[in-house]
């Protein structure tokens, strides 16, 4: 609750929220405010600039692609979002487990792991089309598979820090349960840190999954997504050089909005610090993206 | 402990109970290599198993027969037990015999043979970009600590990791092949045919997949060398009258581009499935046609055969880059550093 106040005290928080609800009605509105029929083709009016009956203009076959990004939000985002509740659910118990496994148990966890780490994403998620069939459902199987050594490593790390303090060996001594334990001292640690990596994990996953229906993995066209449009893009850069700016600014927006949400929790976590300023902040990030 | 401490182990200090002989640390970068190389192959392998496509009813079609499609799945091995099939697919593997495509019965180790120099060759050009563009960047904005050029490399670096990478590719693509002409937007010709006309299609796919890593390694670098050069070591050097830029190259490059090298060994995965991307952005033979090609048929050997030898190659890579590291960083030489393969 406290990590909470702390984050709304921060403007770029509270900036990075707004644009993130914006992005949420989308999901939930997006084909409903959308002007047009996302499939709708004005087959008279293709490959044609803004004007104002379609203000972002109109793709290869005369979609009006206003709409087409306001409908596309909704699968975009919400695969994405399934990715990162499967990693999580994937990773955060066994990150937990492994900070109390024997040596052995940890590490082939830790090998398991690092193997899920050295699997690219485009060439797995094809792989995976390939073989178990291609869906957006198995697509954002793969990627959340994928992505879970993310949470793992998060989990483990805050909780193996976690063990070895004072207060948990005595609350240990003193017979408490590791069930105890886990639930009274080392979740409400391990909560923030996991909230990091899940803001971090979705943006990640955002490119990730734009990345796949580029490659026409998952979401299959017309069905409308920013990854998608972008793929159809591609075949028109000599007469329409600026249609790629739209679903890439929208996605921009998205991601970099998360970020600066995971920089604000990873802040709020930390009260005692002074909080220093963007650029700063921003060069603190060491952490490497997984899909950046 | 921090978030950033967390996730990247990498940089995380070596733990004080691991015993520093260097024969413990090479058996034991020899297992992890064995354990990762050999979950990947049960990874791969059990995709497969899970496949949903029945190779004989897909080959022969609707009109086959039982008897038709009983005589080729023995032919292809599947009527035998699973824990069977993987020990002879590994054993055939580790040979190189990845099997025969379902449809065309080409060997699948040649169609990758093929395919694989592409990516090779734009993912090491693309890395070989990456230090350049990344290194630079990096020293640069550790020598303005704090100003313009810092501040500009430190948004730009991060306005990067919000975008996909083919996105960048459409806008050099934009740039340098529609408006001006200078350079092609698809295509390829293999190196040893003719290398600067390989260099000529591979630019532009190579940039576009180095800018990613180059963020990367920037980042890191100017973190890193910030830290060295407040270091006793450094601030001494200084004291004596060495100018900043001659301590900087002279003593604390050396000691800061360790971690900057743990990014390229993380990155390499990025590259490899970044790469894939760029095939498709600019029209590259590469494994990610095949595999693309093959998943779309439910042609599972070749799916397999590109998985495998992708994770393959990202192994190999990162375990070079382990060893680079640990010639370079005389901490890492006395403890072996956590982490595995990164």
């Amino acid at each position: 609750m406290r990590t909470l106040k702390a984050l709304w005290a921060q403007p770029a928080s509270r900036f990075a929220f707004a644009i993130l609800s914006v992005i949420a009605f989308l999901v939930v509105f997006g084909g409903a405010v959308a002007p047009y029929d996302p499939l709708r083709q004005f087959s008279d009016e293709v490959l044609q600039g803004p004007s104002a009956k379609h203000l972002l203009g109109t793709d290869y076959v005369g979609r009006d692609v206003l709409s087409r990004l306001l409908a596309g939000t909704r699968l975009s985002v919400v695969g994405a979002l399934e990715a990162v509740v499967i990693a999580a659910v994937l990773g955060v118990p066994s990150g937990l487990a492994s900070a109390w496994m024997g040596r052995i148990g940890e590490w082939v966890s830790l090998r398991i792991a690092d193997t899920l780490i050295i699997l690219p994403f485009t060439v797995f998620a094809i792989a995976v089309a390939g073989t178990i069939g291609n869906g957006l459902q198995q697509a954002m199987v793969a990627v959340g598979v994928l992505i879970s050594p993310m949470f793992f490593r998060v989990t483990r790390a805050v909780a193996l820090g976690l063990r070895r303090t004072q207060y948990v060996e005595a609350a240990e001594l003193m017979g408490a349960t590791q069930w105890w334990t886990l639930r009274k001292h080392i979740w409400s640690k391990v909560l923030p840190n996991v909230a990091v990596a899940a803001a971090q994990a979705t943006g990640a996953s955002l490119l990730v999954v734009a990345s796949l229906s580029f490659l026409g993995i998952g979401v299959q066209p017309p069905t409308p997504t920013w990854g998608g449009m972008l793929s159809a893009d591609l075949g028109y850069l000599a007469q329409q050089s600026w249609a790629p700016i739209f679903p890439a600014l929208l996605m921009m927006a998205t991601v970099g909005s998360l970020n600066i949400l995971a920089d604000g929790i990873r802040d709020a976590g930390s009260p005692r610090r002074r909080r220093p300023g963007l650029v700063a902040r921003l060069h603190r990030k060491e952490t490497i993206d997984v899909a950046a | 402990m921090s978030v950033a401490q967390a996730t990247n182990p990498v940089v995380a200090r070596p733990s004080a109970d691991a015993v520093g002989s260097w024969v413990r640390r090479i058996l034991n970068l020899v297992a992890i290599t064995a354990a990762v190389l050999l979950l990947a192959s049960v990874i791969t392998f059990a995709l497969g198993a899970m496949a949903k496509t029945n190779p004989a009813a897909a080959v022969l079609g609707e009109t086959a027969t039982e008897a038709d499609i009983a005589r080729l799945d023995r032919q292809f091995g599947l009527d035998r037990p699973l824990v069977v099939q993987y020990a002879d697919w590994l054993g055939s593997a580790v040979r190189g015999d990845l099997g025969v495509s379902w449809f065309t019965t080409v060997p699948v180790s040649d169609s990758i043979a093929q395919a694989l120099p592409v990516d090779l060759s734009i993912a090491l050009l693309a890395i070989v970009l990456a230090i350049l563009i990344g290194g630079a960047a990096g020293i640069g904005a550790a020598l303005s600590n704090g100003g313009i050029f810092d501040r500009t490399v430190t948004i730009v670096c991060s306005l990067l990791g919000t975008l996909p990478p083919f996105v960048i590719g459409m806008a050099l693509i934009v740039v340098f092949a529609v408006k001006a002409d200078l350079l092609p937007a698809g295509g390829y010709v293999p190196i040893q045919e003719d290398p600067a006309e390989w260099l000529r299609f591979a630019i532009l796919p190579s940039f576009a997949l180095s800018l990613d890593v180059a963020a990367s390694i920037a980042r890191q670098l100017r973190t890193s060398l910030v830290g060295a050069l407040r270091e006793n070591y450094a601030i001494g050097a200084q004291m004596r009258g060495f100018s900043r830029r001659r301590v900087l190259f002279g003593h604390v490059l050396r000691n800061a581009a360790a971690p900057a090298l743990a990014v390229i060994g993380l990155a390499i995965p990025l590259v490899i499935g970044g790469a894939v991307m760029t095939e498709k952005l600019f029209g590259l033979p590469g494994i990610a046609q095949l595999a693309l090609q093959a998943s779309e048929k439910g042609d599972v050997p070749v799916v397999l055969g590109t998985l495998l030898v992708t994770a393959v190659v990202v192994v190999l890579a990162s375990l070079v880059v382990n060893v680079a590291q640990t010639a370079l960083d005389p901490a890492s030489r006395r403890e072996p550093a956590k982490g595995g393969l990164g």
